[in-house]
């Protein structure tokens, strides 16, 4: 396994929301978080201080190869809306040492 | 997160909205900018809150964001020196003090009277309240009045443009509530009624709208309690909700009062029907009252057969006192029918028929037709049912009256 950096952004124009709109992409976010802890697949996060800075969240994720982080990259843009710029960040090491 | 959750979510959010568009304005003063910190805002917490897990008080974390980005978008264009004179010290996470209840709930009301600002036409009043209080997005607004995505944005930016053109402050010290209540009542109501009676489609109730409707007037009684009519309002939109589940079948047909499974109004909401209706009776006694007690009168009976026509009737006689309009006209005619029978009522109807503001509608023709129908008149109910589908635009309506029709139709050929 291998650790790569997700960089979740948004646009500056996203378009119109409403409060039911935002309820329900709020749940789709976060069953998709909660699948990702439940395979263990996420590692750390982190947010931003400026609430409304163009880059939201980066999520350090567990993953078999670059294609695998990819499809990670796919699905948590799908639910949120971001653009996600997917990273290598270690070259496997942390995976091994998460194997043994 | 369950549908529950996302339920109990979506009421946080739609609770919140008014007020943080009501904090944002005060602090930026133009209602585009503070609709662009409010969403802004909402999209911090869906960033946010999967991560994090949701605040402890909801409210009061969004309060707190939606204004540090306000003061912050003010302080980035410079004009920080100007409007901070204006703002109180506002003390980040923390309980909002009890003068700043009462300043959450005067931005909500001065937010509604922008909205139904007498610069404003009418149908613009309702899409700007619809949007900056309740929420809805311009493609929402557009789904519920069946009309283009394109035409509802550009009466909304009209809108915002008029009043920036007019100069329209937000924080004044006095938002003439009270003397723009009437058009705030209407405009609410009219949602309702956009909701509940809806004109075309086919859908007879387009429930989002009905149910804003029902959540402006309530918001409109905590923010106003001091004012019977408001009471009135929520009275009369509670009694009308309260039946919301009941009006069509399973299989999607029009049910009229003495078919619907009174078994299944909601309690609740006639319960709240009732006590709003106490508060309202402390005013005068002007439509919007006499409206709820008509809608009472029905809603407590606990059989059709039990109604009181006749107290319906003397209500309706003092309604037309006040308010001589042909609808009112039309609904005493139909309670002159169910308190005298039907042969006292058709001069009536004749009389309506002619009715400019109502001869184009499909409902007087609906319902002298019944009256023909009930005296045994059938050549008469066919040609009325038969003018009333010409002109009927709704989907479920049009099915109720041509079974009602064929019902006659077949009456009259077994007969013959």
């Amino acid at each position: 396994m291998n650790e790569f950096l997700l960089l979740g952004t948004r646009p500056p124009t996203s378009g119109e929301t409403s409060p039911a709109r935002a309820a329900h992409d709020m749940a789709a976010v976060t069953a998709w978080h909660r699948w990702l802890r439940r395979w263990g697949l996420l590692r750390a996060f982190s947010l931003p201080q400026d609430r409304a800075a163009e880059l939201r969240a980066c999520l350090i994720v567990w993953a078999s190869g670059p294609a695998a982080a990819q499809r990670l990259g796919v699905g948590w843009g799908r639910v949120t809306g971001y653009q996600v710029t997917v990273l290598p960040l270690l070259d496997g090491s942390a995976g091994k040492e998460r194997e043994r | 997160m369950s549908e529950e959750a996302e339920a109990a979510l979506a009421a946080i959010f739609r609770t919140e909205w008014p007020r943080l568009v009501g904090a944002a304005l005060r602090i930026v003063g133009d209602l585009q900018t503070a609709e662009d910190i409010v969403q802004e805002t909402l999209l911090a917490a869906v960033d946010r809150w999967p991560l994090l897990g949701v605040p402890e008080r909801p409210g009061a974390w969004l309060l707190t964001v939606c204004r540090n980005r306000a003061r912050n978008l003010v302080r980035d264009t410079g004009r920080a020196q100007q409007r901070t004179l204006s703002l109180r010290p506002l003390l980040a996470g923390q309980a909002p003090a009890d003068g700043e209840v009462r300043e959450i709930a005067d931005d909500q009301l001065r937010l509604i009277a922008m909205c139904c600002h007498p610069l404003l036409p009418t149908d613009a009043q309702v899409a700007l309240t619809l949007r900056m209080v309740a929420g809805l997005t311009t493609e929402e607004i557009a789904r519920g009045f069946h009309q283009g995505a394109a035409t509802i944005a550009q009466r909304l930016v009209r809108a915002k443009r008029t009043l920036k053109e007019h100069r329209v402050a937000f924080a004044d010290d006095d938002p003439d509530v009270a003397g723009r209540l009437p058009s705030i009542l209407d405009v609410i109501y009219l949602v309702f009624n956009e909701g509940y009676l809806a004109t075309t489609g086919g859908q007879l109730t387009r429930g989002d709208l009905a149910a804003e409707g029902h959540r402006l007037a309530c918001l409109l009684t905590e923010l106003t309690p001091d004012q019977p009519e408001t009471w009135a309002l929520r009275a009369l939109l509670s009694f009308q909700l309260s039946r919301w589940d009941t009006r069509t079948s399973a299989d999607g047909v029009l049910l009229t009062l003495d078919a619907q499974d009174r078994s299944r109004w909601n309690r609740e909401l006639i319960d709240d029907g009732v006590h709003a209706l106490a508060r309202a009776r402390n005013g005068e006694r002007g439509p919007l009252l006499l409206q709820a007690e008509l809608a009472c009168c029905h809603a407590t009976v606990p059989a059709f057969a039990a109604t009181d026509w006749g107290a319906i009737l003397a209500l309706y006689d003092e309604l037309q006192a006040i308010q001589d309009t042909p609808v009112v006209a039309l609904n005493r005619a139909v309670a002159v029918a169910m308190a005298s029978g039907p042969a006292a009522a058709l001069p009536l109807l004749d009389k309506l028929t002619g009715d400019p503001a109502l001869r184009h509608g499909h409902r007087v023709w609906a319902v002298r037709a019944d009256l023909h129908h009930r005296l045994g008149d059938g050549v008469a109910a066919l040609a009325d049912y038969a003018r009333a589908l010409d002109l009927v635009s709704n989907d479920v309506e049009r099915r109720y009256l041509a079974d009602a029709r064929q019902r006659a139709a077949d009456q009259y050929r077994s007969r013959a």
